[in-house]
């Protein structure tokens, strides 16, 4: 085992990757449900980021806790705007396909 | 049961959750099907909240297991469900069509800020302190309604303006009066 391999490093690494794979998932997604799907990924490696800081390091605990109920319910509140969203465009375009919702030509 | 074991069976337990994230976020972002990728979504949630457990926070894992997985992927199915075309399901990606410069440019994308980070969170890696006491829901409560009070009330707030906007967006006139 790698010295540097605390269980800090060791949980930030498994946010890194949720992060990565939100990442990935944003950008090679076309249609809008896909990305909100890899938008709940990185919000998730977020959350483990947070209370991975504040369990393992001297800081206060109780805060990073918090926070991650309050990027949890940011969250909710996100999926359901962005579901709004959705059946909008779909009901206005007939596709949730990124590449084709736009009305300017050219 | 001994320290080490202890130790040693956390190691394994951070080992299964790591599978279990990894597996769910590839699903989540390869998978041709939305459902099956939703379905990826979920594994990972779960594979988090066994993270949550592991650094003894069960109040999050739970939390996580009750708002993400109960409500937000219900949210994403019903947007499935939804956004269903005559064709066939929604939105099916092409799997060919990923292989080449769009996919190129999706891995540096992911990469680079993941290479850069996990340099610094290795290099500048804090050194390792033992766990604290579990934090008592009470005292979460304390907190959440002392300190954090604005915070509270405003996410009450967003969640209602998101809601109402949700109502206001998906509302439809009645045709012809």
């Amino acid at each position: 085992m790698i010295p540097a391999m605390n269980p800090l490093v060791l949980f930030h690494l498994a946010a890194l990757l949720l992060l990565a794979l939100g990442l990935y998932g944003i950008t090679i997604r076309k249609t809008l449900v896909g990305m909100l799907i890899s938008v709940e990924l990185m919000l998730n490696g977020a959350g483990l980021a947070l209370v991975a800081s504040a369990r393992l390091t001297p800081a206060l605990d109780a805060l990073g806790q918090v926070g991650t109920l309050l990027v949890m319910g940011l969250a909710a509140a996100e999926a359901t705007l962005v579901l709004a969203i959705i059946l909008v465009v779909f009901k206005r375009f007939g596709t949730s396909d990124s590449a084709k919702i736009s009305t300017l030509r050219g | 049961m001994g320290e080490a074991l202890q130790q040693q069976l956390a190691y394994v337990g951070y080992g299964l959750y790591l599978l279990l994230i990894l597996a769910g976020g590839l699903a989540a972002v390869m998978s041709t099907s939305l459902v099956r990728a939703l379905m990826g979504l979920i594994l990972t949630l779960f594979g988090v909240a066994g993270m949550f457990l592991l650094m003894n926070a069960p109040f999050l894992a739970f939390m996580q297991i009750l708002i993400y997985v109960g409500a937000v992927s219900v949210l994403i199915f019903f947007a499935i469900m939804l956004t269903k075309t005559p064709e066939g399901e929604a939105g099916a990606e092409n799997m060919l069509e990923w292989i080449g410069l769009r996919a190129g440019l999706a891995v540096l994308a992911a990469l680079t800020p993941a290479i850069i980070m996990a340099t610094l969170i290795v290099k500048k890696a804090p050194a390792a302190l033992a766990l604290k006491p579990e934090v008592t829901l009470a005292q979460l409560g304390e907190f959440l309604t002392g300190p954090f009070v604005l915070a509270f009330e405003l996410i009450s707030v967003v969640l209602l303006a998101a809601m109402a906007g949700a109502v206001v967006l998906g509302f439809e006139r009645r045709k012809g009066k």
